[in-house]
């Protein structure tokens, strides 16, 4: 291990708030750790990596059969077809793909997901940005009003879905609030126009919060000092938040926009228990989809390439996220 | 703007997030015909009820609803328990013993679990099925097991601790496991709260797997059996939302007793 990785971790771990919640390290001459490596060199060749592997073993099995086979499996039967007159498996290698991208029902689960995309994710982390900012202001109560905010992240995404399908009855809670603002009843989730933004608001009471706790701790970590030498400076308290706050706080919104973006791609219980992917495909995002395809069409080998599809983005999305934080350290 | 005026707009946002859940809550500890009575015209007896009951509580006791919340207590406890042993293990193999090529392996491995798990649930379904566990506690219990983040966060804990003890205690006579299981263990106690916790969220929180593999009653997961509830012709409302708010419940008391850990565990996934 190189001296430069030591200090990335070391830094990693400080970050992590470890120094003051682990156990207490005794800091290590570089000298020290140099004979210690050599120590180690002399008596335990190759053994090391044999003691790692047997503590290893029981991970690398569960994400051989856990992740990778099945991935493996989705690309092969995805490169196959399985006729439903004969029963034969045939090699069609990329027939399944040039069939998907030919299904007009796919064409369409592609447009509504990235519409979706381009809608629910920046509106979300705005909405989280504006609450960080806002509940990390001095005022009563705010710590109060901050944990009603983060509520919502405890329930799970079925529960929420259930809730949420009573409240969007024509008869529900939604209306009875529009009604007394003077809106007239809407249909919500019968709506080709609405049932898409019925989800994002279901999708953003969940997950808005969730993204706000971790940009207020990248605010708290931004030097108060930073703050007033740029009030001294004159600066406007929004050239404050341009000129301060948004540059440092790249990695935590780096993060928060590429995690989000994969969990919106992923988004599935709402959809299932609430439109079904209707009202006419409006709704019918890539994850509902597939479980389609799976299950009631019962093509599993187009179903499978639609897999191998949404993994390659998701991990795209993935890489991208490590660029933007590893990127300009 | 001034202080007031932030509260003010603090307490308007902080409300509206709360209405639907204070809605669920009102609304499970009503009587069956009560429960639409009150939604239509907003009033202060759209939220409290004027007479509270806990009937749709107990009939959650005794129904198939009680008993996938039930089922969802088990698996997720499970999960926790051998999920932090299989993390565990796999962070001290990445942590205290030093060679080459175990940067790349770690990457390797928390890069394959952050493979997206719903993702890939359809394919290791069909597998599942091959194997015969569908409607089984193991079929439910495996897929929570290995974790990138609690890999992770226990990886990034045990390198705070020094080598100078473990070598006093191999130099003592102590096996690897003797100092996995002596040392290690114990000194990282809120390491290993935070990926327990990270463990039985995810758990708790799984929809797309239990629909795939535990369709029975005797293998619904809580959050099945509610989506189920709503595609019956009549549905009980009232245990509805009883069930939704012990869904809920569970969750935010283990979030709210270990919170620390959880903003600790959340704040170090954004350093991924």
């Amino acid at each position: 291990m190189t001296s430069r990785q030591q200090h990335a971790e070391d830094r990693t771990a400080a970050l992590a708030g470890h120094d003051t919640a682990g156990p207490r390290v005794r800091r290590r001459t570089a000298a020290g750790r140099v004979q210690e490596a050599h120590r180690h060199r002399r008596t335990q060749v190759g053994r090391p990596v044999l003691v790692s592997l047997a503590f290893l073993a029981p991970a690398l099995a569960a994400l051989l059969v856990l992740r990778l086979v099945p991935a493996a499996m989705a690309f092969a039967s995805s490169l196959s077809h399985t006729s439903l007159v004969t029963g034969e498996t045939s090699f069609v290698g990329l027939g399944n793909y040039a069939t998907l991208f030919a299904d007009p029902t796919f064409l369409q689960s592609v447009r509504v997901t990235l519409l979706f995309s381009l809608i629910v994710n920046p509106l979300q982390i705005a909405a989280a940005l504006a609450l960080a900012v806002l509940f990390t202001r001095r005022f009563a109560g705010v710590r109060f009003l901050r944990v009603l905010v983060i509520l919502p992240i405890a329930v799970p995404p079925a529960v929420s879905a259930a809730i949420w399908s009573v409240a969007y009855r024509p008869d529900g809670l939604l209306n009875s609030v529009l009604s007394v603002l003077g809106i007239p009843p809407q249909p919500f989730l019968t709506s080709p126009g609405q049932a898409m933004w019925s989800l994002i608001v279901l999708l953003s009471w969940i997950g808005v919060g969730y993204w706000m706790m971790f940009l207020i701790a990248g605010l708290q970590d931004i030097p108060t000092s930073l703050y007033e030498a740029a009030a001294i400076d004159g600066a406007s308290a929004w050239s404050r938040f341009w000129h301060v706050t948004l540059p440092l706080l790249r990695r935590p919104l780096a993060f928060v926009l590429v995690a989000n973006t994969v969990s919106n791609f992923l988004v599935f219980a709402p959809v299932q228990m609430l439109t079904n992917g209707g009202p006419q495909g409006s709704t019918n995002v890539t994850m509902f989809d597939i479980f389609t395809r799976a299950y009631t069409v019962g093509d599993l080998s187009l179903a499978q390439a639609e897999v191998m599809l949404l993994v390659l983005l998701v991990l795209a999305v993935v890489i991208v996220q490590f660029r933007l934080l590893r990127g300009r350290d | 703007m001034s202080r007031r005026l932030y509260a003010l707009l603090a307490t308007f946002i902080g409300l509206a997030f709360a209405l639907p859940l204070l809605w669920a809550l009102s609304s499970s500890l009503r009587g069956g015909s009560e429960i639409f009575q009150h939604i239509s015209r907003l009033s202060w007896e759209t939220l409290v009820p004027a007479e509270p009951t806990l009937g749709n509580y107990a009939r959650l006791v005794t129904g198939d609803f009680g008993r996938a919340i039930l089922n969802s207590l088990i698996v997720a406890l499970v999960t926790v328990a051998a999920g932090l042993l299989i993390s565990s293990a796999a962070a001290f193999g990445l942590s205290a013993v030093r060679f080459k090529g175990q940067g790349a392996l770690f990457a390797i491995v928390v890069l394959s679990f952050l493979i997206p798990f719903d993702a890939i649930a359809i394919p290791l379904a069909t597998l599942f099925r091959d194997w015969d566990l569908t409607n089984t506690y193991t079929g439910l219990i495996l897929p929570g097991l290995g974790h990138g983040l609690a890999i992770f966060l226990l990886r990034q804990f045990f390198l705070a601790i020094p080598g100078d003890l473990v070598e006093a205690a191999r130099i003592d006579g102590l096996g690897w496991f003797g100092v996995f299981a002596r040392i290690y263990l114990p000194l990282s106690r809120p390491a290993l709260v935070s990926a327990g916790l990270t463990l039985f969220i995810f758990q708790w929180q799984s929809y797309v797997w239990p629909l795939l593999i535990g369709t029975d009653a005797a293998h619904q997961l809580g959050p099945i059996a509610l989506a189920n509830m709503r595609g019956q012709f009549t549905i009980d409302y009232g245990e509805l939302f009883a069930g939704s708010i012990v869904l809920t419940a569970i969750p935010l008391l283990i979030i709210l007793r270990f919170q620390r850990h959880f903003t600790q565990s959340i704040a170090t996934t954004g350093l991924k």
